[in-house]
């Protein structure tokens, strides 16, 4: 098999873009995207456009994307995978370059949440469980996760103040990044008298909604070193399911057995382990789930995630810096676009153009996106 | 038709499993069992994971459990919002299976913590609504 390289990236300012539709987001990324590779769309045999449709006015919006990029008639369609979605178009993108059915293609992730008045919000994310078993009860997304924060809690001793240093060092690298929804930082005081929303989760220890779009071009090892002299190659590829029911779920709700086996399949494919790892992004849609990451992922041991963020392992010059980009705490979740999102800052990592926040000499970076209430996760390695 | 009675606001109405809610109104909670193999299944399934045979029978459980975590709802869904705030809990049934349910108001959720032994009971919603909670 040969290499598959990402040769472009780019990037739409997230959070509340009452200014641009759908498919205008996505042309802010592609075009940047091409900008970055220094090229046009003659060359791109094909677009992955990713988004949770759920959300999306449009229906089946790779249609309308792909008309307004200017990409027909190649094909296109839709990857959805809820919060990974554009984690899994990166992995059906490299399948397709890899069987040689395509040379070069975009991967476009893109959403747009609010123009939906918050009541349809909150419809749509009172399905986001089991319809059946569970949804009758008024779940939401939060409340999954702080069942997970109340089992680590009374399993490990973790503490919402532990909590609360996720959101304060990512909202401290989000004031760096001019993308992010929020570039002011906050303190951990601010983070623990913020309004509860699912105890123990409250207000600032959740990622808001957003609009954005993220976009990653990508080719074979000859068309890439052709095309750049900076290709970021595709190392490991990672994605595994759990039962969407919390019920089917085995163990003490502790950890994400989709994370570990994923990062598994990753590492495996890779050759690498989390030692290897300079750089990475993980998925903080709560700050209970970086912690539960840093542990599903090898960077530490089962309970002592927040070690971590106690010795600032995971902050610039610390061991295994996470999230120099804000993560999703900071720059919001536009859905369907935060698994590009997060590659976007690994390549721009490995390329050592990552400005104030870059993390000297990386090389390795690892990219971790849960979908929904973590039936799906992804984890992509790359390589400088 | 029909099961959009069961839970404190419904979602799915049409599905093969819809006689459990016959046993919520007589007060009892049912799981379904594969006639072939024996195994069990709740939340009940109308088809064997082990077998692939969908011919079942209904045994009702004891609810007895152990609750393995819990969250108190403070922003919730539209139809759920003048509930709030409002618990939800994941428990062990005693034959290892698992629940997940709404927590009775009446447990004090400062005594909420893994391991408490709690018993799944049925529960009344408005209208004719029928489910089944942790008490």
């Amino acid at each position: 098999m040969g290499r598959i390289g990402i040769i472009g990236v780019g990037h739409t300012k997230f959070g509340k873009r009452s200014d641009a539709s759908l498919r205008e987001l996505a042309f802010e990324a592609y075009s940047s995207a091409l900008d970055d590779a220094d090229m046009d769309s003659s060359k791109i045999d094909g677009s992955v456009v990713c988004s949770a449709t759920h959300y999306d006015k449009q229906r089946s919006p790779a249609g309308v994307v792909a008309e307004y990029l200017g990409l027909n008639p190649q094909p296109t369609f839709n990857v959805e995978a809820a919060c990974a979605s554009s984690a899994v178009g990166l992995r059906t993108a490299w399948a397709l370059v890899s069987s040689k059915l395509h040379d070069v293609m975009a991967v476009v992730g893109v959403q747009k949440m609010t123009e939906l008045s918050s009541e349809e919000i909150q419809e749509l994310m009172g399905r986001a469980g089991d319809v059946m078993w569970e949804s009758p009860f008024g779940t939401t997304m939060p409340a999954y996760y702080a069942m997970y924060a109340t089992a680590h809690m009374a399993k490990y001793g973790t503490t919402e103040e532990q909590m609360a240093l996720v959101t304060v060092k990512n909202r401290k690298y989000g004031s760096k990044n001019p993308n992010a929804m929020f570039q002011k930082p906050v303190s951990a005081e601010e983070v623990l008298k913020s309004r509860p929303v699912s105890a123990p989760l409250k207000l600032f220890d959740c990622c808001a909604n957003a609009d954005g779009a993220a976009c990653l071009i990508i080719a074979n090892a000859e068309k890439a070193k052709k095309l750049t002299d900076r290709p970021v190659w595709v190392a490991g590829l990672g994605l595994a399911s759990s039962p969407m029911s919390l019920a089917g779920r085995k163990g003490p709700l502790t950890s994400f057995d989709v994370t570990k086996n994923a990062a598994k399949a990753a590492y495996q494919m890779a050759g690498m382990g989390p030692n290897d790892v300079d750089v990475a992004e993980v998925h903080d849609s709560f700050s209970i789930t970086e912690i539960l990451n840093y542990e599903d992922l090898g960077f530490a041991k089962p309970g002592s995630g927040t070690r971590l963020l106690e010795k600032r392992e995971t902050e610039l010059g610390g061991k295994i810096p996470v999230n120099t980009d804000g993560g999703l705490i900071s720059k919001g979740h536009p859905v369907g676009a935060t698994g590009a999102s997060q590659l976007f800052a690994l390549t721009k990592q490995l390329r050592s153009e990552a400005g104030s926040t870059q993390v000297d000499g990386a090389k390795i970076g690892l990219a971790q996106n849960i979908g929904g209430i973590g039936m799906y996760s992804a984890v992509t390695i790359l390589k400088a | 038709m029909g099961f959009e009675k069961f839970g404190r606001f419904g979602y799915v109405s049409q599905t093969k499993i819809t006689p459990l809610l016959s046993y919520l109104e007589k007060r009892q909670i049912a799981a379904t069992k594969c006639k072939k193999c024996g195994r069990t299944y709740f939340p009940p399934r109308a088809d064997c994971l082990d077998c692939r045979h969908s011919t079942i029978e209904w045994v009702v459980l004891d609810g007895k459990s152990n609750l393995i975590s819990f969250t108190n709802v403070f922003f919730a869904p539209p139809a759920f919002q003048p509930e709030t705030p409002y618990l939800l809990g994941l428990a062990e049934l005693t034959n290892g299976l698992r629940v997940f349910a709404p927590i009775s108001p009446a447990v004090d959720k400062d005594q909420l913590r893994p391991g408490l032994e709690l018993s799944l009971k049925v529960a009344k919603g408005s209208g004719d609504n029928l489910y089944y909670w942790l008490e």
